[in-house]
């Protein structure tokens, strides 16, 4: 049971993360998403609006999840982020990228 | 002279939510962000306390800061086998929050952190190295000397429209 739910429809997948995604929660988040990525889905949506906090080991996770998706042809939208998750991408300057 | 707050932990991911409770409630006790949030009063009570506990602007960058820094000493200077202590020597004033963080772990070569790149797209998003980077920049100040015991000093400024709210 991680803090994380993913949801498939046809082609399309929503990721929900909710809490803390963090160097202790992120490999678990890691290993969902080498497999989503093996489905080389047309769309990933990942829902932030219930991620409260993150740290530069979820940011990595996210950004794996972005590349791998993008290098298999799909689509990625990431929602929703507030707080100190969207300062740390502010931070960091992907907030352009991810057009959050 | 502020009174200090002092804890040691394992230097292991383990205790790591400890140690950022005990840092982001002090830093609640600068921002005087403590009380529950007006606009959200129902917030529900079985829900991870820090998610309440961050929302102000001071908080975020003190936890966010203290995070990283304790990823780099379980991680570099215990290299996720622990066998050491991280203590913590926290100081909240009035307008500030000093936090000294000593391992016995291997020194970390700060030099060694590369930059981000300075211009950010699809392909140079970076998959690591993020840590140190979001410390520094989140904080006024931040030092590092090699040891034994290796010792991080970070500090973080309320702004001065912000002391007397800080107060109240």
């Amino acid at each position: 049971m991680g803090n994380f739910d993913v949801q498939r429809t046809n082609d399309d997948i929503k990721l929900s993360i909710r809490g803390s995604l963090d160097i202790n929660s992120a490999p678990a988040l890691g290993e969902e998403i080498d497999k989503l990525v093996a489905t080389r889905p047309a769309t990933v949506t990942v829902d932030l609006s219930s991620l409260d906090l993150i740290d530069s080991s979820g940011v990595a996770a996210l950004v794996k999840l972005y590349k791998g998706i993008r290098n298999g042809g799909g689509a990625v939208t990431i929602a929703g982020a507030r707080d100190q998750p969207l300062a740390i991408f502010k931070l960091l300057r992907m907030d352009k990228v991810f057009n959050l | 002279m502020a009174a200090s707050i002092r804890i040691s932990v394992p230097g292991t991911l383990r205790y790591r939510g400890v140690a950022v409770r005990v840092v982001a409630e002090a830093a609640r006790l600068v921002s005087g962000s403590g009380g529950r949030d007006p606009k959200n009063p129902m917030v529900d009570p079985l829900m991870d306390p820090l998610s309440h506990d961050i929302r102000h602007p001071f908080d975020t960058a003190v936890v966010s800061a203290f995070m990283e820094i304790f990823n780099n000493i379980a991680i570099h200077a215990y290299q996720r086998k622990g066998g050491g202590t991280i203590e913590l020597d926290i100081t909240p004033s009035k307008d500030a929050l000093v936090i000294e963080v000593r391992d016995e772990g291997r020194p970390f070569d700060i030099d060694d952190v590369a930059p981000l790149p300075t211009e950010l797209d699809e392909e140079s998003l970076p998959e690591g190295g993020m840590g140190i980077h979001i410390a520094k920049t989140m904080l006024d100040e931040m030092t590092y000397a090699p040891g034994p015991p290796n010792l991080w000093r970070l500090c973080k400024r309320l702004p001065a429209t912000q002391v007397a709210v800080g107060r109240s």
